[in-house]
C-alpha cells in the first residue's frame, strides 16, 4: 500500500520535472533560441508556450522590445574646426537572435559595440559637416546617414539599428562663454539700433508735422490775402464808380469828415475872424 | 504526515495493532480532508485569478506568455499561473517635463543652440496618452524614458532650425507644433503606442547670463514706441491746431472782403444820395454841411481862441488861417 503510493509519489515528481523542463513559455516581450549542449537548434519568435527535449536543450531569452542605448556624450571636430558636444542616442533591437547570441551575447556587449560604432560613423559625418548645419538643417539627413551605416556594421551582431539621434548638440562649457559675450553684443547692438529709430521715426514726424503746419498756415495766408485783396478790389471799383460822379463833391464831404476825426477835445484851435465861420461876427450884412 | 508517523514509530516503537488502526484512522481523516484541501486550492485559485479593471482602463491578457485579448472595465477571471494581465489607464493624460522639475531647473536639458548659434533657456510640457496597450506594453522598453529623451531630440532639433528671436516671440507656436508633430512621428517608429497630445513650451527665455541684454532690448523697442508715439501726439496736437488757425485767417479774409464789399455799397448809396440833394441846391447843401460840421467839431473842444484878422496879419504870421481850414496844428496838452 505505501510503496505504491510512494512510487506513484515519485513518478509524479518526475513528470513534473520533465514538464517543467521541457515546456516553457515564451512572452510578448522576448525571443528565444533553443541550444543542445551548446549547439543551436531553433529559434522561436512568437510569444505562445513551446516544447523542447528536457534537460539536455535549454532555452536563451533575449529582448523582443526596441532597446535603446544612450552613448555618453563626446566633444567633435566639425568641418570648420569648430568643437561640438553630442550626445547620441541610438534606438536598435535583436533582428537575428542566433547572431546576436553568437557574436555580443548579452546587452551590455551589444551596447557597447553598437555605442563605438555609432560614435565612430559620428565623428566621421560630423567632420564633413560645417558647425551651422549640424545644429539646423543638416541633422536630420546626418542622423539617418549614421544611423545606415551603423545599420550595415551592426548586421553581423544580429542588430538592427531603427535610428540614431542627437539628443544634446551643444557648444564646449569653454565656448559657451564667448557666445554669451556674442550674445550680448548683439543684443546691445539690437537695442541701440531701436533707440536710435526711435528717434529717428520721432524725428520725422515732428518735422513732417512742422512741415505741414507751416504749410497749412501758408496756405490759409495765401487765401486770405486773395480774399482781402479782392475786397479791396470790389471797395475801390464801387467807390471809384461813385465818387468819380462828382470828384469836388466827394473830396468836400470827405475833408469835413476829416477835420472831425481829426479834433477833438484835447486839440487846442486858434481861430481867425477871416474864417468864414466867422464871416458875420463883426459885419451882419457881409456879402 | 504520513512520513512523520514514521518517524514517530521508529521512535516509540508501537506494535503492528497500533499500526493498523493508526493508519486506519489517517484513512479516515484522508476522505474529509481531501474536499477540505480541494477546495480551499480552488478559493484561493479564483481569488488571486480575478481582477478589476477600471473606467479608462483596458486590462491585456497574455496566455502562456502571448497576447490573447483585451479586457475592458469590469470585474475579470483570469486563470492563475497561465495567464497574465497587465492593467493599463489608456484616457490618463500623463506628462514629462524637459528643462526642469517641479521647480528645480535642469540646465542640462533646457540649454539648447538656435540655429543662429545663440544658446536659448527653454522649458517644455509634454503630455501624452497610451493609445495602444499592447505596444505600449510589448514593443518598447522602458515608454517613459523613451518619451522624455525623444522629446528632448525633438525640441533640440526644431529649435536648432529656429533663431533665436523667432523662438522667444513669434515662432512659439510654430516651435510647439513642429516639435510635436516630430515627437509623435519618432514614437511612432518606435511603436510607442503612445499618442502626443500637447507639446507645451513653458518659457523661452534667453540664459542667465545674458537676460539683462535681451530685457534692455525690450526696453529699447518700448522706448521706441514711446518715442514714436510722443511724437504722434505732437502730430495730433499741432495739425488741428494749425487747420483751425487757418480756417480762421481765411473766413476773417472772406469777412473782410465782404465787409469791405458791403461798407463800399454802404458809402456809396449814402454819397449817392447826398449828392442828389446837393445837386438840387449846391451852394445852400455845400455851406450848411460846412457849418454844421464846424459847429459840431468846435464845440467838442475846450481850448479856443479867437484872433482878429488884424492880429493875424501883424502877431501871428505863422498861422495861416485861410478860409477852408479850421485850426490846423494840434496843439496837444
Amino acid at each position: 500500500m505505501e510503496r505504491k503510493f510512494y512510487v506513484f509519489a515519485l513518478l509524479l515528481l518526475f513528470a513534473a520535472g520533465i514538464a517543467k523542463s521541457s515546456a516553457f513559455v515564451v512572452d510578448e516581450t522576448e525571443q528565444v533560441i533553443i541550444t543542445q549542449f551548446g549547439q543551436y537548434k531553433r529559434t522561436i519568435s512568437e510569444p505562445g508556450i513551446n516544447f523542447k527535449l528536457p534537460y539536455i536543450q535549454t532555452v536563451e531569452r533575449m529582448e523582443r522590445r526596441i532597446l535603446s542605448s544612450d552613448a555618453r556624450s563626446d566633444k567633435y571636430l566639425t568641418l570648420d574646426k569648430k568643437w561640438l558636444v553630442a550626445d547620441p542616442i541610438t534606438r536598435w533591437r535583436i533582428a537575428d537572435p542566433l547572431k546576436y547570441f553568437m557574436t555580443v551575447h548579452d546587452e551590455a556587449r551589444a551596447r557597447q559595440n553598437l555605442d563605438d560604432i555609432v560614435l565612430s560613423e559620428m565623428r566621421r559625418e560630423i567632420a564633413s559637416h560645417n558647425f551651422g548645419d549640424i545644429v539646423g538643417n543638416a541633422r536630420d539627413p546626418l542622423m539617418i546617414a549614421v544611423a545606415e551605416r551603423a545599420s550595415s556594421q551592426v548586421k553581423d551582431f544580429g542588430i538592427d539599428v531603427i535610428d540614431v539621434r542627437i539628443k544634446r548638440a551643444d557648444l564646449p562649457t569653454e565656448v559657451q562663454e564667448s557666445v554669451f559675450a556674442r550674445m550680448r553684443a548683439e543684443r546691445e547692438r539690437i537695442a541701440k539700433k531701436y533707440r536710435s529709430e526711435g528717434d529717428e521715426e520721432a524725428a520725422k514726424i515732428r518735422a513732417d508735422t512742422d512741415k505741414d503746419k507751416t504749410i497749412i498756415l501758408a496756405k490759409a495766408y495765401e487765401e486770405a490775402e486773395k480774399l482781402r485783396g479782392e475786397g479791396d478790389a470790389i471797395s475801390t471799383k464801387i467807390y471809384a464808380e461813385a465818387y468819380g460822379k462828382d470828384p469836388e463833391f466827394y473830396t468836400f464831404l470827405r475833408s469835413l469828415t476829416a477835420y472831425e476825426q481829426l479834433l477833438n477835445a484835447q486839440t487846442s484851435v486858434v481861430l481867425s475872424t477871416d474864417s468864414p465861420l466867422f464871416k458875420y461876427l463883426d459885419n451882419p450884412s457881409k456879402k | 504526515m504520513r512520513s512523520q508517523f514514521g518517524r514517530n514509530g521508529g521512535w516509540k516503537r508501537p506494535d503492528s495493532s497500533n499500526i493498523e488502526q493508526v493508519s486506519e484512522a489517517v484513512r479516515r481523516n484522508k476522505r474529509k480532508l481531501g474536499p477540505i484541501i480541494l477546495g480551499v486550492l480552488l478559493l484561493i485559485a479564483i481569488l488571486t485569478g480575478v481582477y478589476s479593471v477600471n473606467p479608462g482602463e483596458q486590462g491585456v491578457v497574455r496566455t502562456f506568455g502571448k497576447e490573447t485579448g483585451k479586457t475592458g472595465p469590469g470585474l475579470h477571471f483570469a486563470l492563475p499561473i497561465v495567464q497574465k494581465v497587465d492593467v493599463v489607464n489608456v484616457e490618463q493624460i500623463r506628462r514629462v517635463e524637459i528643462g526642469f522639475r517641479g521647480k528645480e531647473r535642469v540646465p542640462s536639458e533646457s540649454l539648447m543652440l538656435t540655429g543662429d548659434e545663440n544658446i536659448v533657456e527653454a522649458q517644455v510640457i509634454v503630455q501624452y496618452r497610451v493609445i495602444d496597450p499592447s505596444k505600449y506594453l510589448f514593443r518598447l522598453r522602458d515608454p517613459e524614458q523613451t518619451v522624455l529623451a525623444t522629446a528632448e531630440v525633438a525640441l533640440r532639433s526644431v529649435i536648432g532650425r529656429t533663431t533665436i528671436d523667432d523662438a522667444m516671440t513669434t515662432g512659439r507656436e510654430e516651435v510647439q507644433s513642429e516639435t510635436r508633430s516630430q515627437l509623435q512621428t519618432l514614437m511612432d517608429t518606435y511603436q510607442s503606442g503612445i499618442a502626443i497630445t500637447e507639446v507645451k513650451l513653458q518659457m523661452v527665455d534667453a540664459p542667465d547670463e545674458v537676460r539683462e541684454a535681451f530685457h534692455d532690448v525690450v526696453r529699447a523697442r518700448e522706448e521706441k514706441e514711446q518715442k514714436i508715439n510722443k511724437a504722434k501726439g505732437y502730430n495730433e496736437d499741432l495739425i488741428p491746431r494749425a487747420r483751425g488757425e487757418a480756417r480762421q485767417v481765411v473766413r476773417a479774409a472772406e469777412a473782410y472782403k465782404q465787409q469791405r464789399e458791403l461798407r463800399a455799397n454802404g458809402d456809396v448809396a449814402n454819397f449817392l444820395a447826398v449828392l442828389e440833394e446837393y445837386r438840387k441846391a449846391e451852394k445852400v447843401t455845400r455851406d450848411r454841411l460846412y457849418l454844421e460840421t464846424m459847429e459840431r467839431i468846435l464845440r467838442t473842444i475846450d481850448k479856443k481862441t479867437l484872433v482878429d484878422r488884424d492880429v493875424t496879419k501883424n502877431a501871428l504870421p505863422v498861422l495861416n488861417l485861410g478860409p477852408a481850414v479850421v485850426g490846423g496844428q494840434a496843439g496837444g496838452k
